[in-house]
């Protein structure tokens, strides 16, 4: 629970000594620590899930552009969020 | 290389193409098995096939052996030769998809690789042969790969008919410089290049016009080419994209990209571009997302120093990348949060000790 409020998450661990799957590593973020827990106590319980999540991405084709989902990109009609961008640019005054 | 290591070992046809970059750098064998076992369509596609021909021509000595039913393959590699190679791809996949792998080798070559493609040179699956010109390469330039560095787009190519044609020059390299890049800066300007072929020279215009319509608020450097072909220049089907990117006061850039559908009209292209430059800004860091294996691998081959590198949040393919670049360098890298006091942000810092790696291929001058 408590990595889960601060999410700070140790990448190093998860990328290299963990099993999880890419696709888990960065989807789960709630169940990821619960995950951990199971590889470490339960193996069986583990591979089960593994396996449902190899099956899920099968047809994945090897791309390197992302799937755009059009719903992830209606936010931008938002002018608030919009607006909350120009911090990014040099125009977007010096503060922030 | 001509030094063989222990053999390296993988399944299913995920992330078939750094693997194979990586065993030909490493000089390291590798066996992939269980390609698509349970597929209607078992083994290789057409285009892995003419991707491991393809690898076999740029490289000497490289011995490839397919499996009976196309679900095994084991890949020796050879030296990376260059020269000169013309290559038809399939369809199927657009040039990109032969074309990010080969630069990923390209710069350790015994020669300087000019590589003729034909083909699809824009699709919604790989990086168009826009993207590779205007991102790709100047992400490969922070590492010295600079000088003869050239992307030439002679034909556009649509899916499903293609008949584009691109030529790729690559110089080689002695060794890549160490990256240093964690100021992601702001951005300073937004470059676009609209194409339309065998449809309306208008549509391009239309594009260019939606997108303004909401970037114009952010900055007044925007710069938005309409890019004409012609007749035989143009390929074998319609079809339109815009591709766009942001450039920062360091030199980082981001990009999208959105391609024409059928019943979608210019103006919502342009949006879903826009948008997703917009979400990839905000995603930060200081290499583009798409790009973050390419900036990973050449941190690796780069000389025993340490290397850092700022990134907004990781793909799929990264974790897998990540994980693969040390079963065949030995290599892991440092990531810790780039902002530890923020904690909303997502960024990561990543560092790593280069390997200094050096190009033995080079012929010496």
């Amino acid at each position: 629970l408590q990595s889960r409020q601060n999410r700070k998450r140790d990448w190093t661990k998860l990328i290299y000594s963990s099993q999880l799957t890419p696709q888990q590593i960065l989807h789960d973020d709630s169940q990821s620590t619960n995950d951990d827990k199971a590889n470490e106590e339960d193996e069986e319980f583990f591979t089960v899930k593994s396996r449902n999540f190899l099956t899920e991405d099968d047809e994945v084709l090897d791309m390197t552009k992302e799937v755009t989902r059009e719903e992830d990109l209606k936010e931008w009609e938002d002018e608030d969020l919009l607006d909350s961008l120009r911090k990014c640019f040099i125009t977007g005054g010096g503060g922030e | 290389m001509a030094q063989s290591g222990p053999t390296l070992h993988y399944s299913g046809h995920q992330y078939l193409r750094h693997r194979l970059v990586l065993s030909i750098l490493s000089g390291k064998p590798v066996k992939i098995d269980k390609i698509r076992p349970e597929d209607k369509n078992p083994g290789l596609t057409d285009y892995e096939v003419s991707l491991l021909r393809l690898l076999e021509r740029v490289t000497n000595g490289t011995i490839i052996e397919i499996s009976l039913t196309g679900t095994a393959i084991l890949l020796k590699p050879g030296i990376i030769a260059g020269g000169p190679v013309t290559h038809e791809c399939p369809l199927s996949r657009s040039i990109g998809y032969f074309l990010e792998p080969i630069i990923m080798i390209a710069p350790f070559a015994k020669k300087p690789l000019q590589l003729t493609l034909r083909g699809v040179t824009t699709d919604d699956y790989d990086l168009s042969a826009d993207l590779i010109r205007t991102v790709t390469l100047p992400h490969l330039e922070l590492f010295g790969v600079s000088d003869g560095l050239e992307l030439r787009i002679k034909k556009r190519g649509s899916p499903p008919g293609g008949g584009g044609e691109v030529q790729f020059l690559c110089p080689v390299v002695k060794q890549v410089k160490t990256l240093n890049f964690v100021d992601a800066g702001k951005i300073k300007r937004i470059r676009g290049i609209a194409h339309a072929v065998r449809v309306s020279p208008q549509f391009s215009n239309r594009m260019i016009e939606a997108c303004r319509s909401i970037v114009n608020r952010y900055i007044p450097d925007i710069y938005l080419y309409s890019d004409v072909y012609k007749g035989e220049e143009s390929g074998k089907s319609p079809g339109y994209a815009l591709t766009l990117l942001a450039e920062s006061t360091t030199g980082a850039i981001h990009c999208s990209e959105a391609v024409s559908q059928p019943g979608i009209a210019p103006e919502d292209v342009a949006l879903t571009a826009t948008r997703a430059l917009l979400a990839e800004i905000r995603k930060g860091g200081c290499v583009d997302q798409k790009h973050q294996s390419m900036v990973l691998l050449m941190m690796v081959l780069g000389s025993e120093d340490v290397g850092r590198c700022r990134m907004g949040e990781f793909t799929p393919r990264t974790i897998q990348f990540l994980r693969d670049v040390r079963d065949f360098f030995g290599t892991s890298f440092k990531i810790v949060p780039a902002d530890p006091s923020d904690p909303s942000s997502r960024e990561l810092q990543l560092s790593c000790y280069g390997t200094g790696y050096i190009n033995t291929n080079r012929s010496l001058a």
